[in-house]
C-alpha cells in the first residue's frame, strides 16, 4: 500500500488541474491516466471559452508550439437544412456589442485537439509535483469497514488516500463507491463524430475566422461542425432512449448534404478519424461526494446543462475539489458531512450559476436540437419564411409579406405550445418578478424611463414637422 | 462513411477482456445492438451475442453499458495503454 493524500483517477482537465492545486498546496498527490499519456482516450470536448483566460492564469502559456491544433475565431454559423435536404440558408453571428471583457470580444472558442491540450495540463500538474501513472487502469476502490479509503489499479497496487473521480462519463469511482451505477437514459447523450484532415491554408481562407457551425434540421439531431489548426469535428448527438438506428445513419446524413459535400470538395477535406464517446447532460448534478470520494467534471455530471460545454466546468470542479480535499485533509475528517462542502464550493462559482436554471436550460435545448422530428420540422421552415420569405421577385411586395404571415401563422399551433411550454419557464427562472414586464406593455413603458423619453421625443419630432 | 469506419480507428492490441454478457440477466430488448455505433453486438435465433473480435473494434463509449436497463452487460476500459487512440480527439 502506498499513501498519499489524495488519490485522482484521471488525467483529463478535472483530474490535472485537481492533482496541480492538491500538489501546489503541499498534499501528495498521484493522478492517473489509463492511456499512454493523457489526451489520447478523449474525444471532443474540444472548445475552450474566453472565461477560461480570466480564471485560469497558466491559459496565457498556451500557444501553438505545446498545442499545434488551436485555432481561435471570432464566427459562428447555424445552417438551416430543410425537410429535403436542402441548406435553406444560414446565420452567422459573432460576439455582439454587450458582451463586456477581452478575450470575449475577439473570439468565441478556442478549439485544441485533446490529444494537444490535455498532455499540457497534465505537465501543469507534474510541474506542481503531482505523480502521474500513464498506461494504468484504476480498476477499484479500495473500501475498510465498506469505506473508500483509496485505489486499486490493475496490477494490484494499492493507494490510499481522498479519491477524486475525474475519471469521465463511464466513472468507476462513481460506481465503486456506490454513488451511481449508471445515469438515468434521460441523462446522457451519445454522440458519435468524423475528424476531416483539411490544410490550415484552405481552413483560413474558406471559413475565415469561423470557429463552428451547426446544422439544424428535421432530418437529424443538430449536428455540430468545429474547426481546429488542420481540421475539423462533425459529429451530433442525442438521449440514449431518442436513436432508432445506428447514430451513425444519422450523422451520414449530414455528410451526404449536397451542401456539406460541396463544402468537403472546396476544403478538400480528408476523413482521418472517427470517434464515439458518451456525455452526461442534465440539469443538476447530483450525488457529487460521500465519504472520502469526490467527484469532478463529466464524472460528476457537470458539463454545461445547455451547451454541453465540458472542460471549463470541469477545470472549475477540479479546482473546487482540491480545495476541499486540502481543508478536508488538514481538519482530519473526509466523511461526506464535510465534503458537503464541495457542494456550496461549486455552487459558489460560475458552474453553480449556470446550474440554477439548470433543468430549464436541459429542457430547452431537448426540445429543440434534441427533437428533430418534432421541433425541427416546423422551426426550419418558419425561421425560413420569416428570413428569406420578404427577399423575392414572384409578387407585388405587400402581397408576398401577406402570403409569409398566412405561413407563418400556420406554425403556429406547434410553436405556441412550445413558447409556453419550454421558453416561457426559463425566461421566468431568469427574469423573475421582472417577467410580469414582458407581458404588461404599460408597467414595461413605466419602468423604463428611456423609453417613456424615446415615446415623447418621437411625437415631439412628428409635431414639430407638421 | 460508415463503411469503412473500421479503417477510421487506431488501437493497440493486447488488452484483457473488457466487455461481458450475462444471458441470465438479458431480456433481448436489442438496445445495445442500435446504439453501438461499430455494430458489435448481433442477435443470432433468441439470443445475443458481441462479436469475438470487439477487443479489435470497440471504441469504448461504453454506450452498451449504458443502456442495458436490465444490467447484463458489464463493462470497463481495456487494459492501461492498450485499446483505441485518439490523435484528433
Amino acid at each position: 500500500m502506498k499513501n498519499y493524500d489524495v488519490v485522482v483517477v484521471g488525467a483529463g482537465p478535472g483530474g490535472s488541474i485537481a492533482a496541480m492545486e492538491a500538489a501546489s498546496r503541499g498534499l501528495k498527490t498521484v493522478f492517473f491516466e489509463r492511456g499512454r499519456r493523457p489526451g489520447e482516450k478523449n474525444s471532443s470536448g474540444c472548445g475552450l471559452g474566453p472565461r477560461m483566460w480570466t480564471d485560469f492564469h497558466f491559459m496565457k502559456e498556451l500557444t501553438p508550439d505545446v498545442c499545434p491544433s488551436m485555432r481561435a475565431g471570432a464566427a459562428s454559423r447555424s445552417y438551416f437544412v430543410n425537410k429535403q435536404g436542402v441548406v435553406a440558408g444560414y446565420v452567422m453571428a459573432r460576439p455582439t456589442e454587450s458582451v463586456s471583457y477581452e478575450p470575449a470580444k475577439s473570439f468565441i472558442t478556442m478549439n485544441v485537439y485533446r490529444s494537444d491540450f490535455d498532455p499540457w495540463l497534465a505537465g501543469l500538474a507534474t510541474n506542481a509535483g503531482a505523480e502521474l501513472k500513464t498506461s494504468t487502469l484504476a480498476t477499484g476502490l479500495l473500501k475498510e469497514n465498506n469505506r473508500v479509503i483509496g485505489v486499486i489499479d490493475e496490477n494490484g497496487e494499492k493507494y490510499r488516500g481522498l479519491v477524486i473521480g475525474a475519471d469521465g462519463v463511464v466513472s468507476m469511482v462513481a460506481r465503486q463507491s456506490g454513488l451511481r451505477k449508471r445515469w438515468g437514459q434521460d441523462h446522457v447523450t451519445l454522440v458519435p463524430q468524423y475528424d476531416f484532415a483539411v490544410d490550415p491554408q484552405k481552413i483560413d481562407d474558406i471559413m475565415g475566422d469561423e470557429t463552428l457551425a451547426v446544422w439544424w434540421s428535421a432530418l437529424f439531431p443538430a449536428a455540430y461542425q468545429v474547426f481546429f489548426h488542420d481540421g475539423f469535428h462533425l459529429g451530433l448527438g442525442n438521449w440514449m432512449t431518442w436513436w432508432d438506428k445506428n447514430p451513425l445513419h444519422y450523422l451520414d446524413q449530414v455528410v451526404k448534404l449536397e451542401y456539406f459535400q460541396r463544402l468537403v470538395r472546396i476544403l478538400d477535406a480528408r476523413p482521418r478519424e472517427y470517434h464515439a464517446h458518451m456525455l452526461p447532460w442534465l440539469g443538476s448534478p447530483t450525488s457529487t461526494h460521500t465519504d472520502n470520494v469526490i467527484l469532478v467534471g463529466d464524472a460528476g455530471g457537470f458539463p454545461c446543462p445547455l451547451e454541453a460545454e465540458g472542460i471549463y466546468p470541469a477545470m472549475v470542479t477540479g479546482r473546487a475539489a482540491a480545495e476541499v480535499a486540502a481543508d478536508a485533509i488538514s481538519s482530519s475528517d473526509t466523511s461526506k458531512e464535510f465534503l458537503d462542502l464541495y457542494d456550496q464550493k461549486w455552487q459558489q462559482t460560475s458552474i453553480g450559476e449556470e446550474f440554477k436554471t439548470g433543468p430549464e436550460l436541459a429542457r430547452i435545448w431537448r426540445a429543440l436540437p434534441f427533437s428533430p422530428k418534432e421541433t425541427m420540422s416546423w422551426f426550419v421552415p418558419m425561421i425560413m419564411e420569416i428570413l428569406g420569405g420578404i427577399l423575392d421577385w414572384s409578387q407585388p411586395h405587400a402581397v408576398r409579406v401577406r402570403q409569409v404571415m398566412r405561413h407563418v401563422k400556420s406554425y403556429l399551433p406547434q410553436a405556441i405550445p412550445f413558447v409556453m411550454r419550454d421558453v416561457l419557464p426559463l425566461l421566468e427562472k431568469i427574469l423573475g418578478d421582472k417577467m410580469e414586464l414582458l407581458t404588461n406593455p404599460e408597467k414595461l413603458i413605466a419602468s423604463v424611463p428611456e423609453l417613456q423619453e424615446a415615446i415623447a421625443s418621437a411625437f415631439e419630432e412628428k409635431e414639430g414637422r407638421t | 462513411m460508415r463503411a469503412n469506419i473500421d479503417s477510421l480507428v487506431t488501437r493497440i492490441p493486447g488488452s484483457a477482456d473488457f466487455i461481458k454478457l450475462d444471458l441470465a440477466k438479458c431480456n433481448m430488448c436489442g438496445r445495445c445492438l442500435i446504439v453501438c455505433t461499430m455494430g458489435l453486438w448481433k442477435k443470432k435465433g433468441n439470443k445475443v451475442h458481441i462479436v469475438d473480435d470487439y477487443k479489435s473494434r470497440c471504441v469504448e463509449c461504453g454506450a452498451c453499458y449504458q443502456v442495458c436497463e436490465a444490467d447484463a452487460i458489464d463493462f470497463h476500459y481495456p487494459s492501461g495503454g492498450k485499446g483505441v487512440v485518439y490523435e484528433r480527439g
